[in-house]
């Protein structure tokens, strides 16, 4: 990589130092032959979720073949539950987080259609788990039977239903208004109406907007300035005011960023330059800030991050659906 | 969830043999005791023995969010026993037990992982529980404790976002829960106090100065307050901020004013604590309010919020005024502008589109 050179500027971002694509892309395959550390059974309740993270890094690394095919899609069939649902690993409790990463992983192998063939009751048993999260009242989803309410649901519910075509088994409008009613006057959006904004909620919000075609909705300017106001002086981004900065924003900010308009609002060679310092450049994978632990979330959040500024040798993302564009390209077509 | 601010290890090599065997040996205990607890809940073994086994493993593992519905299974049969038990007041004292047995299970779990979202999720749940089956003022004392807890937790970390959110539903809770002498204006002034007393103790907790915000408006709408009153409550957070911004370089304190400003935009000021002011009485804020922001100028000349809120509020008072910028504001807003094009280098790209917004 070329050192950084003309005006501050997001996209096309540069910096001087490089992402080691083979470390990460290592890293990532070697995430399943790590049995013999306890760690790896303490994060079982985060497998699928994992596999996501894992092989959506690495389409955007350019190596969508590295992880076995049949036995990744064999692997997200054993996590589906009576309900339609999907659980984290298998026998654990069917919940939205985990049908979400169970639907991008299958779109991402184009392999929806073994919802048919394999799968319990087809695409629409998995539609109908995820409407059935809809309260009817308010328009908001839960996460589970349980009654957890939070908008990260309500844009996992749009982002599946959507990549299966069964957006209109929910009532949009309705969950449109909700997001409505989280908004500040800040601009941003919180975890539920009167909670504070965070960028992580941003995102949800934001996102489940853009895929309701409701950007309308949003104060493009003020968000933006709130947004943009994340970059600190590090080049990194955090997800409230005052807080410290942390990898996995650069997908949370700058996503929502780019869904607006805005990304050019921060500085991309400076936001390029704090994430490739969150490399392990040895052993791979991307930690939440320079010398910290690496974990596949940050990793892909972090590479996610690159691949919004444009970066040498990183695919395109879709900012709205945390997948190659690609992908979503072809399946929403 | 994931790894956050933890030091990355410095590699010293292969393990020995030794630590090897030693973390398998841990391995092969943790999966038998997963393996027992999946065994019992299939088998509806709602027992305390199973219970024992279930807080083991969360103890271990308190991410485990399956391990934690099948608690709620195991509770939820140990409350239909109590159910059938005796009298009345007999299953009442019963449950109550088990609740506040299990609320104690999860205070040093919080404190180890505050950041966990299903032990809070399950914490809402068991209260949602005591709300359903216990007598009001029973129910009610649950959760004032819990008002108690969660007002210390934020003692710990005062911008934890889970515990902010936590005790907007505690509150939430407690209204509905609330006895017939107790107003519920009385609740919102209280906390109002509480958030009056988290900025005080920080100035930079934009968490409390959101809070505050929402209170405001509550409190406001609660005593049916009339325009006056309105106004005078503005005036009083204008005289707050403008006192906490003698130290101009706390971007909190700027949104929280940003969230005031809003009052003096026609298009958000239904939203906002004074809804009803006139055209000309927001120039007139607006007008001292530049004053007031340019006298903070003196010494701190390199602070970039001044220059972007005396352009917010020059933008605004052209806005209320329906004129499009011209002549010397214009000059003086651009004259701004070029200060924050020097200070803020990584926005660059902003000012530039906001220029050319204004010299279109």
């Amino acid at each position: 990589m070329s050192l950084t050179s003309g005006p501050a500027n997001a996209a096309g971002a540069q910096s001087n130092l490089n992402l080691s694509v083979e470390r990460h892309v290592d890293y990532i395959k070697n995430l399943d032959s790590r049995r013999d550390e306890l760690e790896y059974w303490l994060t079982e309740h985060l497998r699928l979720n994992g596999v996501y993270w894992g092989l959506t890094a690495l389409h955007l690394l350019g190596r969508p073949e590295t992880l076995p095919r049949e036995e990744t899609i064999n692997f997200v069939l054993s996590c589906q539950r009576e309900n339609g649902g999907f659980g984290a690993a298998p026998g654990h409790d069917a919940h939205m987080l985990y049908t979400v990463s169970a639907v991008q992983i299958l779109v991402m192998l184009d392999a929806v259609d073994e919802l048919e063939k394999r799968g319990l009751g087809g695409k629409e048993k998995v539609g109908t788990f995820i409407a059935e999260l809809q309260d009817k009242e308010s328009g908001a989803f839960m996460g589970d039977e349980w009654g957890e309410r939070d908008t990260r649901f309500l844009y996992g519910a749009f982002n599946a239903l959507s990549l299966l075509g069964l957006l209109d088994t929910v009532d949009v409008s309705k969950a449109v208004s909700y997001i409505q009613s989280c908004e500040n006057l800040d601009g941003g959006y919180g975890i539920q109406p009167g909670a504070e904004s965070h960028a992580g909620q941003v995102f949800t919000c934001v996102g489940a907007l853009t895929i309701a075609g409701r950007l309308d909705l949003v104060n493009r300017d003020r968000l933006g300035g709130w947004l943009s106001e994340r970059q600190v002086d590090n080049g990194g981004l955090n997800g409230r005011p005052e807080k410290l900065p942390d990898a996995c924003y650069s997908w949370w900010v700058g996503a929502s960023l780019a869904m607006i308009d805005r990304l050019h609002w921060i500085d991309g060679g400076k936001l390029a330059t704090f994430i490739l310092r969150c490399q392990d450049s040895e052993a791979g994978g991307i930690g939440d800030r320079p010398g910290s632990m690496v974990d596949v979330f940050h990793t892909h959040f972090a590479i996610a991050g690159l691949s919004l500024l444009k970066f040498d040798g990183v695919k395109e993302i879709d900012p709205a659906y945390c997948l190659p564009k690609t992908i979503t390209m072809k399946c929403l077509s | 969830m994931a790894a956050h601010g933890i030091p990355r290890y410095t590699r010293l090599g292969e393990k020995t043999e030794e630590v090897r065997q030693q973390e398998l040996h841990k391995i092969e205990k943790y999966r038998e005791l997963d393996q027992s607890v999946r065994d019992k809940v299939a088998a509806q073994q709602y027992t305390p023995e199973t219970l024992q086994k279930i807080t083991e493993l969360l103890t271990s593992n308190p991410e485990y969010y399956t391990v934690w519905n099948y608690r709620r299974q195991v509770l939820r049969s140990e409350f239909s026993r109590a159910a059938s038990a005796g009298s009345e007041e007999a299953t009442g004292g019963q449950i109550a037990t088990l609740i506040k047995d299990d609320l104690m299970f999860l205070i040093p779990l919080l404190r180890s992982f505050p950041k966990c979202y299903w032990i809070w999720n399950y914490r809402t749940w068991l209260l949602d529980e005591a709300k359903r089956l216990l007598p009001v003022p029973t129910a009610r004392k649950f959760w004032q404790e819990e008002l108690a807890l969660v007002g210390k937790m934020l003692s710990l970390d005062s911008r934890n976002f889970h515990g902010w959110g936590y005790r907007l539903f505690v509150v939430e809770t407690l209204r509905e829960l609330r006895s017939e002498e107790l107003e519920e204006k009385d609740m919102t002034r209280t906390e109002f106090e509480y958030a009056k007393k988290m900025i005080g103790a920080n100035l930079s907790n934009f968490s409390a100065w959101h809070y505050r915000t929402k209170l405001i408006q509550r409190l406001l709408r609660e005593n049916s307050a009339s325009d006056e009153e309105r106004r005078k409550m503005l005036d009083d957070e204008l005289d707050l901020i403008h006192r906490a911004l003698c130290d101009p370089y706390d971007q909190s304190l700027w949104f929280y004013h940003q969230n005031l400003m809003c009052t003096f935009d026609p298009s958000v000021a239904g939203q906002t604590l004074a809804p009803n002011l006139s055209d000309s009485e927001r120039l007139d804020y607006l007008r001292r309010e530049i004053e007031e922001i340019q006298e903070m100028l003196d010494g701190a000349e390199d602070c970039k919020y001044i220059y972007q809120a005396l352009i917010d509020c020059t933008m605004l008072s052209w806005k209320v005024e329906g004129r499009e910028p011209s002549g010397e504001p214009k000059t003086q807003v651009l004259g701004w502008l070029s200060e924050l094009k020097k200070l803020d280098p990584l926005r660059h790209q902003r000012w530039l589109d906001f220029e050319q917004s204004l010299c279109r």
